[in-house]
């Protein structure tokens, strides 16, 4: 219930911060659109599987503002006020995540709105599409609140942006990690970004082939992004 | 049983001491205030009575219930106003007084916040956003706020710091009628708000306790004319 009260706040905070909207709504919005204009070649760029990977460089908007939201929070006061009310570690986390989710889900009707007026096909395999993409959207907002527990206010912003671009270059939204090869091929197999972007495209296809080890390793990182997101948030309101 | 009873409470930050062997008693009702310069240790101090940071050592019982074992029990009974003006910047008057009701638990919210509305005058900006309120009006809210659960014990920290004399002296009126209602915990720089308001004041200088007493006991104990010149004379071991 207090974690619930907290995600009000939150999501109002949000909502009356256009900026927010903007970069999470409008911005993607716009590449799947522009992209769309032009016959780019290769399979990154084919509109099943570009609108995944829209979705997915959406949400790493949602690791930048969840990241300013929280490092805010912590150089207030208000959480100096909220630490001595009888709030927990948990229900501070609980309520940033369920203040983001309901974006996530708006990107996710936005973006496949789009989609479909510029071409795709209605299928099963979007309502598969947008039920996991929510799951995967708490990797991308416990990773926001693990970056505004971590840095002040005015760092956040900085580190956020180099959390989009890694998600907009390692996971496989513009072009195949496997045709860079070496380091960066690497890195996009430590980094759990392109499985976030497989799995969508596989459910958008409604084709579970191969998809085993991306979810394994969405999976991983979701739940141990969270735990260290409670345990540092929770440091940090006692430090 | 009273208030607050610390035993050589010490907060350490690395060599550095910032409360050093705090030995301090307030008993329920009163207003008390933490008086001493920057750096004294006063905000320190509040914040580990407050259970916002651990101590380093000593004991500190608030109701006769440990700050460190007890946590959770003793915030259902304190509350504070902090030193910055501690509201949600976006929502409004109103839905700041939801939220930190709802952060309580608190059982008929309606009532609570029409309650405070009343007593602290907030009719006139009861939808207007935090943001766009005036530095007095946000001080207001904040201890408004800070009475949301009705607490036994309320931590005041600065509360009239850059406000304009009128805001001020209505801050002072509030801060008045919760005489022997509520413990008072107040931290202030200005002398002439402490002597006023407190049952008792306690004056600290780099970190540790100097002076406890009335107003007229630290004018005494500093063989001053007034109270600001005991204070001086007290925070700075005689210096001045």
């Amino acid at each position: 219930m207090r974690a619930l009260n907290f995600a009000k706040r939150n999501f109002k905070e949000i909502m009356r911060d256009p900026l927010s909207i903007i970069f999470a709504l409008i911005l993607p919005l716009f590449l799947l659109f522009i992209f769309q204009q032009f016959d780019i070649p290769g399979e990154a760029y084919k509109l099943e599987n570009f609108t995944p990977g829209i979705i997915v460089f959406g949400f790493s908007f949602l690791t930048l503002f969840t990241a300013t939201l929280v490092s805010k929070d912590r150089e207030s006061a208000l959480l100096s006020r909220l630490g001595v009310s009888p709030m927990r570690g948990s229900d501070y986390v609980l309520g940033y995540l369920l203040a983001v989710l309901p974006m996530a889900l708006m990107q996710n009707i936005l973006f496949f709105a789009a989609a479909l007026l510029l071409g795709l096909d209605f299928s099963a395999g979007i309502l598969l599409c947008a039920a996991l993409s929510l799951p995967i959207s708490l990797l991308f907002i416990g990773l926001g609140i693990l970056v505004g527990s971590c840095v002040g206010e005015r760092a956040s912003s900085g580190v956020g942006s180099i959390a989009v671009q890694l998600v907009a270059f390692t996971g496989g939204l513009y072009f195949d990690a496997s045709m860079m090869g070496g380091f960066f091929a690497t890195l996009c197999k430590i980094l759990p970004f392109s499985g976030t972007v497989d799995i969508l495209r596989g459910a958008l296809a409604q084709n579970a082939n191969g998809l085993l080890i991306p979810a394994l390793t969405v999976l991983i990182y979701t739940a141990a992004i969270l735990t260290a997101a409670v345990m540092l948030f929770t440091k940090r309101m006692r430090s | 049983m009273s208030a607050i009873k610390t035993e050589g409470l010490t907060k350490r930050y690395g060599e550095k001491k910032a409360v050093d062997g705090l030995d301090l008693t307030v008993e329920k009702g009163e207003i008390f205030s933490l008086l001493g310069t920057n750096g004294a240790g006063k905000t320190t101090t509040v914040k580990m009575l407050s259970t916002l940071i651990g101590k380093t050592a000593g004991k500190a019982e608030i109701f006769g219930l440990d700050t460190e074992k007890d946590r959770q029990k003793i915030r259902q009974l304190i509350n504070i106003s902090p030193q910055e003006t501690a509201i949600a910047q976006n929502l409004t008057v109103r839905e700041n007084l939801e939220f930190m009701a709802g952060a309580y638990g608190i059982k008929n919210p309606a009532k609570k916040i029409e309650e405070l509305t009343e007593k602290f005058g907030l009719s006139p900006v009861l939808e207007q956003k935090g943001k766009t309120l005036s530095g007095g009006w946000q001080r207001k809210l904040s201890i408004a706020i800070a009475l949301i659960n009705e607490p036994k014990l309320l931590f005041l920290d600065e509360p009239t710091l850059g406000l304009d004399v009128i805001a001020r002296k209505e801050l002072w009126s509030v801060i008045e009628a919760m005489r022997g209602e509520v413990t008072v915990i107040l931290t202030t720089h200005y002398m002439e708000e402490a002597e006023k308001l407190s049952d008792r004041v306690a004056v600290m200088s780099s970190g540790k306790l100097r002076a406890m007493g009335t107003p007229q006991e630290i004018i005494k104990q500093s063989g001053k004319d007034n109270f600001e010149d005991a204070f001086v004379s007290l925070a700075t071991g005689g210096e001045f």
